[in-house]
């Protein structure tokens, strides 16, 4: 991310389903694919006088080369630096300047640079875009200052909040074989590793016109934009050569592993129980999805009942979700509270866990999940930019901007028979990594004793 | 075509744009601001209204004056426990089933306490909108604060103030309301929340939430005449007759802001946290200018804006984008009715804390001393009108801003003058709010002490450094020191 608070962990909803009598209106998407490769994809919304425009390269954390952990997400910073035509930060004179806003974010699988601007802005964003897309033109000062940046950002996202490192262990930790492994944000020595030479080399590789998708939803008329697109867009010549994709493979986990790791400032004990996750494609994603609601999502929720409210053993128990293109992890994470240990944190979820994988869940719980779903969804339509997210996410998970109009019949399918099915085929003892993570004085207990 | 240092790619690989120029803007759109409805119910509960069809949802807030300046400062987290405490329990529901009713109706409601106001909040779509306003207006109207679920509430208070604590930047924020700005910590305090009993939270209730001074708000799916008959139905015979309160500022507020000769800080304070993993490095000031209602408001506003609000700001550009110590640097104002509360804020590594710390110093004296040129003082102002006008997209955003008005006092007819009121600030002005204002404020660390002590005297020679240890700190105590009192 490039700016505003580190989110690489965050779990985006994807849903769209009916909910009583409303009916979900779909998104009205129209596709294209230029000659270079660019594939775009523009919704019309006259409704408001902005526009959402959203770059989506199909390079993450899982491209980092040998040696250079965090690199593709320190690259999203350098995006914003010169090109052939524009200072570094023009983006944000294009943007904020004129009552807009940048952002851009490194996820495992993909990476996407964003705007919201008044429509009449549009042709510019449309422009600059296309320039950084072929001559970026980043020098040696600017890539030294925005490398120490992201080494910030790691700080004040893994070494200064109490579980910090909880969450960068769980990538650490759990995968054996796939890049996910060295999770988006990296490590400290081999961010301070990478040289302007990297980047050069990254750039020519991952950022080109068949390997992205341009998003635009909002303010205009559509004939006026495709005109701009071809234009700014179409004048990039067809890249020859390849696109070197991760061919690692992720075996399956086999045997428990578990660790005991430690950090300087843990208030309280806490557990992350990691299973292996399938693809995003895999039809059983939706049931998941539902799952985690039922165990996780709310006041009513599973594991808030039992282990914050009637245990106490717990401040947040939730099953956390890293589903991605080539398999995620699902994580119980559990942090502790004054009577909450590793040990009995790990106990209550394995009770929890059996009570679903046997019992089931029942129709009523199911229903809760579907329909907390559907009014998400209806909210992120609300506005331009949310539904530009929503069509990214199709893209990257899916491989199709229209999944997004078909996730209403896959998440209104999911019966309580197939919850029961997924929780017991995906989540097995011998399937699981345990992380302990406590304060770091009880290390040197351990060893005295 | 040569460049001395980058990389040239594109020109060889994918060939230019055929278009180097930037495309001219074209004609700009004016933004819609929201007909604010308002009605009066005969109890004294006001109801605003805003009809949007677009998405089929209403947005439901109810704002009361129940925020924290009405708690005696040793009870301190009570007004946000009582609010809290709504949706644990009514006459007729547990706790459980307000949260099982309303997520299967996919209406989560939630209660929450800022300085002035205390809020309940509901987002719902149209199709479960009865049964979302019966909850609702069960929570508000029918609390019965089970001991169990107070006490449930304080462990977790407590619990989560620990976490905070532990944290660098959270625990400079908590060190700020009593050292910095004499107020109470809305969250409360380990004694504060310790000390809070079921009576304390009954008599609060019963004290502070009451129809007259109240409104409620809806926003969305919705029409005028609908959202009146709502509110009779479920709130016309809401007649609790608390007594009225008067304003507070918090029992610490000096009315004197010196003369502006004085330096931009007068304490310096560092709280030693051995292994911080990052230090926090914040400037505080209690600013007697106008509260929210003043004109001063504007100027402010504005005067954030290019110091510390947006990525563009001074204080980004000069801590994050020119050197690279930050992932990121701001300021903030934090509205009452009286002085209002200004903080900078920002996290470096501990060796780089004096260095940041000297650049923010830097920074509030250049914005008194010299006056933001036109071309770097207007694109501030469009960062405000445009942020402004996005908010305005959503419900959510609409029912959040009209309810920030009503709780500070404030007409709703200032959604439509607030881009002019901004317009109008001049950059004479920010500079003159700056250089009367910011002066004789705190500088506060949070960070690994040893790391950066010899740099800190270094840069700072003729400054007294007050050092804490982060772990005899009492967040209590005016100079946050054990055993001195208030």
């Amino acid at each position: 991310m490039r700016n505003s608070i580190f989110a690489l962990f965050a779990c985006l909803l994807l849903s769209a389903a009916s909910f009583g009598q409303i009916k979900v209106q779909p998104i009205d998407l129209k596709e294209r694919t230029l000659y270079n490769g660019l594939r775009i994809v523009t919704v019309q919304d006259n409704s408001n006088p902005t526009v959402s425009i959203h770059v989506w390269y199909d390079v993450g954390g899982k491209n980092d080369p040998p040696g250079r952990s965090g690199f593709a997400h320190m690259f999203e910073h350098m995006m914003f630096k010169a090109t052939k035509h524009m200072p570094d930060e023009k983006f944000d004179r294009l943007t904020e300047d004129v009552g807009g806003f940048n952002n851009a974010s490194t996820w495992p699988d993909f990476t996407n640079y964003y705007e919201v601007v008044p429509s009449n802005h549009l042709e510019r964003l449309l422009w600059a875009e296309a320039d950084r897309m072929v001559n970026l033109n980043v020098d040696d000062k600017s890539f030294a200052s925005e490398r120490d940046v992201v080494k910030e950002e790691y700080r004040q996202g893994v070494l200064a909040p109490p579980y910090g490192k909880l969450f960068w262990l769980m990538d650490d930790k759990t995968f054996e074989k796939h890049p996910y492994r060295r999770g988006v944000i990296g490590n400290l020595d081999e961010l301070g590793a990478a040289t302007r030479a990297d980047a050069e080399a990254f750039y020519k590789t991952f950022y080109r016109p068949d390997n992205a998708v341009l998003i635009v939803v909002g303010d205009f008329e559509k004939k006026q934009a495709d005109a701009w697109i071809d234009k700014y867009f179409g004048s990039i010549a067809k890249p020859s050569g390849s696109i070197p994709r991760v061919t690692e493979v992720e075996p399956a986990w086999t045997q428990e592993r578990r660790y005991n790791e430690f950090g300087p400032r843990v208030p309280f004990p806490a557990i992350a129980i990691v299973y292996q996750a399938p693809k995003t494609t895999n039809p059983d994603i939706p049931a998941i999805r539902l799952a985690e609601s039922i165990l996780s999502g709310g006041a009513s929720s599973r594991l808030y009942q039992s282990l914050v409210r009637e245990q106490q053993i717990a401040q947040q128990a939730n099953l956390d979700l890293e589903l991605n293109a080539e398999g995620g992890r699902m994580s119980f994470v559990g942090i502790g509270s004054e009577k909450g240990t590793s040990e009995n944190l790990e106990k209550a979820w394995l009770a929890e866990l059996e009570k679903i994988q046997k019992d089931g869940v029942t129709d009523k719980e199911l229903q809760k999940a579907k329909n907390g779903y559907i009014a998400g969804s209806i909210r992120f339509r609300e506005t331009n930019d949310g539904k530009a997210i929503l069509i990214e996410r199709a893209v990257a998970y899916n491989g199709d901007p229209n999944a997004v109009n078909r996730e209403l019949d896959t998440i209104q399918a999911v019966t309580p028979a197939d919850i029961k099915r997924v929780m017991n085929q995906y989540f097995k003892p011998n399937n699981r990594v345990v992380i302990n993570y406590s304060q770091a004085a009880a290390k040197a207990e351990e060893v005295a004793q | 075509m040569k460049t001395k240092l980058g990389f040239i790619l594109s020109v060889l690989l994918f060939g230019a744009l055929a278009y180097g120029q930037l495309p001219e803007p074209g004609p700009a759109r004016s933004v819609q601001v929201p007909a604010v409805k308002e009605a009066t119910l005969k109890n004294g509960l006001r109801v605003a209204v805003v009809e949007r069809k677009a998405v089929p949802s209403v947005s439901v807030s109810l704002v009361v004056n129940a925020g924290s300046d009405k708690e005696d400062a040793k009870k301190a987290g009570l007004a946000r426990l009582t609010a809290s405490l709504l949706t644990k329990g009514t006459k007729t529901r547990t706790a459980t089933e307000i949260a099982e009713q309303s997520e299967f109706n996919a209406s989560s409601i939630f209660g929450s306490a800022q300085w002035h106001t205390a809020g309940v909040g509901m987002g719902v779509l149209t199709s479960g909108f009865d049964t979302g306003m019966e909850i609702f207006a069960d929570v508000v109207r029918n609390p019965s604060f089970p001991q169990s679920e107070i006490d449930l509430l304080k462990t977790q208070s407590l619990a989560g103030l620990k976490s905070s604590l532990s944290q660098p930047s959270s625990l400079a924020n908590y060190a700020s309301s009593v050292y910095s700005f004499r107020e109470h910590p809305v969250g409360g305090t380990p004694a504060s929340v310790q000390a809070i009993s079921r009576a304390d939270v009954e008599a609060f209730y019963q004290t502070h939430y009451r129809p007259a001074g109240a409104v409620l708000i809806f926003v969305g799916d919705i029409t005028l005449q609908k959202a009146v008959t709502e509110s009779e139905k479920y709130f016309g015979t809401w007649t609790n007759a608390g007594k009225t309160t008067e304003y507070s500022s918090g029992g610490w507020a000096q009315t004197s802001s010196g003369p502006s000769v004085m330096p931009v800080f007068s304490r310096f304070l560092v709280i030693d946290l051995p292994e911080s993993g990052q230090a926090s490095v914040n400037y505080f000031k209690r600013v007697y200018a106008g509260g929210r209602k003043t004109k001063d408001y504007y100027t402010a506003t504005v005067l954030n804006s290019l110091l510390g609000g947006g990525y563009s700001s001074r204080l980004n550009q000069e801590i994050r984008i020119k050197r690279g110590l930050s992932y990121g640097a701001g300021s903030n104002f934090a509205w009452r009715n009286g002085p209002p509360t200004f903080t900078v804020s920002t996290q470096t590594k501990d060796v780089s804390a004096a260095e940041v710390a000297e650049l923010i110093v830097a920074e509030l004296k250049r914005l008194g001393d010299t006056t933001a040129a036109i071309s770097e003082f207007d694109p501030r102002k469009a960062v405000l009108t445009g942020s402004f006008g996005r908010s305005l997209e959503t419900n959510g955003g609409i029912a959040s801003a009209i309810a920030n008005l009503y709780s500070l006092g404030v007409s709703t007819s200032e959604l439509n003058s607030y881009m002019g009121s901004v317009d109008g600030v001049s950059n004479a002005s920010v500079r003159d709010y700056a250089k009367k204002y910011f002066i004789a404020g705190d500088i506060v660390i949070v960070g690994d002490y040893a790391k950066f002590k010899d740099d800190l005297a270094k840069r700072f020679p003729n400054t007294k450094i007050d050092v804490v240890k982060a772990s005899e700190l009492d967040i209590e105590s005016p100079t946050l020191r054990k055993g001195d009192v208030q």
